[in-house]
């Protein structure tokens, strides 16, 4: 065994240099390049998951801070199954709680034994809480049941929830059109459309943040909380809201029109208290958004439809008169039934001739012929520059997303004739949207300056609030002409014993019944409206009402003055607004 | 059976050496199936087998090796006849049968295999200590040899035959197998090898060689540098572990690799690299260490023993712990192929455990039964 002996002392030596070789490789493999940037690699994909956390909406109240865009709580139901127990119980329990298919499901809750599927399969999204009471309720149902003697107990193993938020709108169809609405089923890259929700989307979905989290246990980290989007403060208010809209249903049932706008506004500063239109529509459903406002139709008419707003048009071509001293409200006029303006003839609504009138009489009966004269009194070049000023032709800039707008045709432009600066008079060949109309004619309500109209009056973002301030678009006419212009208008009102008047408040108005142009020329369907202030010795609201082609009388007078009377009637107590001669004896002791 | 002389020249040193890598495979298991439920059992199987391993250490310590001599013929029969069993009415696992189930006890007869291996040819280059080292020789032990490893050819299980192999070429070249057959069993082989690699490229089947296996030596030979999830996951992963590790790991359970479960097979064939990472490199070399000072022991206990039969299985098992070892690490570190021999005494796996104890117990009953006149 000598031979043996040395062979066997090779065998060790020959160990000991493989172990050494063992040792060796590994000092190169933890100090190699290759390993290291394999380590680095491996760590920068797998080690941590970057996850993108989406910020509570913020919500939408009105003034009194009653909500009416939030967010609620809802569950995505999903299965593990790896995890599942028994997967006819999965399938059945799912289906008949959550209404989804029982085949697709148990095909998933079988997939892990099937296929060999670690995957996780999301079976219903967007599933309200009560349905997962009802799977608590099974699961505690199936904890405390005695175990069947042959085959599988029943199990819910493996099914699992997780809560995220979706947007809510408490109120409904309540001032969806100002709201607008948000794409909730998108979860991941949803965004505001129209309205509000559009138009303060970034403030109102806050910040993204982008977080990294490792995947090591050791480093567990808490997933950051994030600041919730801005919350908005509106102007509207609820329950105003909510009568506008009533009123103005019932205002289009009854007159068989084909659709209403009720705007109420605070003239002093511009803050929209009420914006009714129809047709309503429930933003918890915005998917049936094509069934409601077919191609062509506005979601928010008040801001979005343009139309010839007719004789309501008159108070700017007056105020504009006698703001520049082209006529006085005592200034007489000889209505003879026609006036002849760039060559054309021009007739008063009813075809016939008034005889001598002043100005108040020109706006009470609403008489283009004379109105037609007063515009040429004042001349194109400063009729003209009161439009501009009043802001026809251009955005208001009200804080609502789909705004539109037709431009004005001025005196050298291509689509401008001299008969324009007749019919332009009152309301026929100019454009423009309701809250136009409100925006401009509110300066009479507010000793001539015209306040930007708006919705939200504050905003709240971290924990702070902040308020947006009224602002002056511009002085349009002089205090002046802004009380004579409401005198005026009351006066006529009171004269004319008008639909519009209500019990124990003084309120100034105009009604505007406008043709509405069709292919060949205008037709008999009218756009009947009526415009509104009070009181009118401190007025507080303007209200708006536009019905358009209303079938029971196309006369502003007849249709839409009587809406105003309504709305008022409800404003005065919802804003709690004394009747006059109460707010007169404790304004003078 | 159980006199005062056999635990005289008991070695203690490789017993505990033994019994510490046991207990820290117990230790490495627990870390590694990381939370994983199915396997969630391993670490109370594991620790019944190594309290049932040490057991069969003292029992087959406390009998004569010499016993065994005789009994050769019968143990090559019956190791024969296990593998032809587990060829017909084995269970299939992981694509190749490999096991009997009797009761809780799985038994792989290819680990069986190893050690009655080593006892036959023990017994057989003993006997034939004198006779001339000719071809007839060395015939006669290749026939036995091949006799039994055919069969765990047949499973298919390459790595196990391979070692049988190894065992039978170590013992033979021990027992004084001339220089000239060396050299031309080394141009056999190379031969062989050419040959088959040729047959392989080709495109041709050849019997024994089973399609995954060459996949795995391609890719060990030839790594894709795109294959990221497929063939070359494992290795790769095993990089990364012990590459993650450093000089002092990152802490027992604290093993990202490990315990995000990136590391496959991890309580198995790739414990090292779980290992490398959890205790880092100080961890790992001790861990050699320790192993090679059980196969050193080994060695001394086959130059201390009193008789050629003795000496031969003592260094046959030396062979065999240092083989596994060295190929079970190579495989973790990409120096060999993906084979599936665990690390000895620290890989889960109840029967290349018991076979290791078997192996152990041999030795140490060399040692205590060494000399027979000392009192």
């Amino acid at each position: 065994m000598n031979d043996g002996a040395g062979r066997m002392r090779l065998i060790g030596a020959v160990f000991v240099l493989l172990s050494a070789a063992i040792v060796y490789q590994m000092i190169r493999i933890q100090n190699s390049e290759h390993s290291r940037q394999l380590v680095e690699m491996f760590a920068r994909t797998y080690n941590q998951q970057v996850r993108i956390i989406l910020p509570e909406r913020g919500n939408i109240y009105d003034r009194w801070g009653n909500l009416l865009a939030g967010n609620k709580e809802v569950y995505e139901v999903g299965i593990a199954p790896p995890q599942v127990a028994n997967p006819e119980t999965v399938a059945r329990d799912l289906a008949a709680v959550l209404d989804v298919d029982y085949y697709d499901t148990l095909r998933k809750a079988e997939s892990f034994r099937k296929e060999g599927n670690e995957r996780y399969e999301l079976i219903k999204d967007f599933v309200p809480a009560d349905k997962i009471r009802q799977l608590e309720q099974k699961l505690a149902e199936y904890e405390n049941a005695e175990k069947p003697k042959k085959g599988a107990p029943p199990s819910l193993a493996g099914v699992y929830w997780k809560a995220h938020l979706i947007r809510s709108y408490p109120e409904n169809e309540l001032a969806a059109n100002v709201l607008g609405f948000y794409n909730f089923l998108d979860r991941w890259n949803g965004r505001g459309m129209l309205g509000l929700e559009e138009q303060y989307n970034n403030l109102l979905a806050g910040n993204k943040q982008q977080v990294v989290l490792p995947l090591n246990p050791t480093e567990i980290q808490e997933i950051p909380e994030i600041p919730p989007g801005a919350s908005l403060i509106t102007s509207l208010d609820r329950d105003i809201q909510a009568a506008m809209e009533r009123i103005i249903d019932q205002a289009v049932k009854e007159n068989g029109a084909e659709s209403g706008t009720l705007v109420v506004m605070d003239p002093k500063t511009g803050e929209i208290l009420a914006m009714a239109t129809t047709p309503h529509f429930n933003p918890n459903e915005y998917w049936r958004y094509d069934e409601i406002f077919p191609v062509g139709s506005y979601f928010n008419r008040a801001i979005s439809q343009l139309y010839e707003p007719g004789s309501v048009f008159k108070v700017l071509t007056m105020a504009a008169a006698i703001d520049a001293g082209a006529v006085q409200p005592e200034t007489p006029f000889v209505d003879v039934g026609a006036i002849e303006v760039g060559g054309i003839w021009i007739y008063n609504w009813d075809r016939g001739a008034w005889g001598p009138q002043d100005m108040v009489g020109c706006m009470q009966h609403s008489l283009n012929v004379c109105l037609a004269w007063v515009a040429q009194e004042l001349g194109p070049t400063q009729f003209y520059k009161y439009l501009q000023d009043f802001g026809i032709g251009r955005y208001t800039g009200i804080d609502l997303a789909g705004e539109q707008v037709y431009p004005l045709s001025l005196p050298g432009d291509s689509n401008w004739y001299p008969v324009n600066l007749g019919t332009n008079s009152f309301g026929q060949g100019v454009a423009t949207t309701p809250i136009q109309m409100i925006t401009a004619i509110a300066a009479m309500a507010n000793e001539g300056k015209m306040m930007a109209p708006h919705v939200v009056k504050a905003y709240i973002q971290d924990g702070v609030q902040y308020t947006v301030n009224p602002r002056v678009i511009r002085q349009v006419v002089k205090p002046e002409t802004a009380r004579t212009i409401t005198e005026m208008l009351a006066v006529s009102l009171e004269n004319e014993a008008s639909n519009a008047l209500v019990e124990g408040y003084r309120v100034a108005g105009k009604t505007g019944t406008a043709e509405i142009p069709g292919p060949g020329g205008y037709t008999n369907m009218t756009n009947a409206s009526f415009v509104g202030w009070g009181p009118v010795d401190d007025p507080r609201f303007i209200v708006y009402v536009w019905l358009e082609k209303p079938t029971s009388s196309p006369w502003g007078s007849v249709v839409a003055a009587p809406v105003f009377s309504q709305a008022v009637e409800e404003l005065v107590v919802l804003m709690k607004i004394p009747p006059d001669e109460v707010r007169q004896q404790l304004a003078s002791p | 059976m159980l006199r005062r002389e056999v635990w005289r020249h008991f070695d203690y040193w490789l017993f505990g050496a033994v019994l510490i890598l046991c207990v820290f495979g117990i230790v490495m298991i627990r870390s590694a199936i990381a939370g994983n439920e199915e396997l969630a059992g391993s670490v109370q199987s594991q620790s019944i087998y190594v309290a049932l391993g040490m057991g069969i250490i003292l029992i087959t310590a406390s009998i004569n090796y010499r016993t065994w001599s005789s009994l050769s013929r019968l143990m090559y029969i019956f190791g024969v006849v296990m593998l032809i069993g587990i060829n017909i009415i084995g269970e299939a696992a992981f694509g190749s049968t490999r096991w009997f189930r009797a009761g809780i006890i799985n038994i792989q007869p290819s680990e069986l295999a190893k050690i009655i291996m080593i006892i036959v040819l023990a017994d057989y280059f003993s006997r034939t200590a004198d006779q001339p080292k000719n071809l007839l020789w060395i015939g006669k032990s290749a026939l036995m040899t091949f006799g039994m490893v055919v069969w765990i050819l047949l499973q298919p299980n390459l790595s196990t035959s391979i070692v049988v192999i190894v065992i039978w070429f170590a013992l033979m070249w021990i027992s004084g197998l001339p220089t000239r057959y060396i050299i031309i069993f080394g141009i056999l082989g190379v031969t062989v090898f050419a040959l088959l690699v040729g047959l392989l490229a080709a495109g041709v089947d050849v019997p024994f060689i089973e399609p995954y296996q060459v996949d795995r030596i391609v890719n060990f030979l030839f790594p894709d540098p795109n294959a990221r999830h497929g063939e070359t996951y494992n290795i790769e992963q095993a990089l990364i572990t012990i590459g993650n590790g450093g000089a002092f790991g990152k802490g027992y359970g604290a093993g990202t690799q490990v315990q995000l479960r990136f590391l496959k097979v991890r309580h198995t064939d790739f414990i090292f690299s779980a290992m490398a990472e959890e205790f880092g490199f100080v961890g790992t070399t001790l861990v050699i260490g320790l192993l090679v000072f059980v196969v050193i022991r080994c060695l001394r206990v086959a130059q201390k023993a009193s008789d050629a039969f003795g000496s031969l299985i003592a260094y046959g098992i030396a062979i065999l712990i240092f083989f596994q070892m060295a190929v079970n690490i190579g495989v973790n570190l990409n120096v060999l192929p993906v084979t599936g021999l665990t690390l000895p005494f620290i890989s889960y796996g109840g029967s290349s455990l018991i076979s290791l104890v078997l192996g152990i117990g041999l030795v140490e009953s060399v040692a205590a039964h060494s000399q027979t006149l000392d009192f």
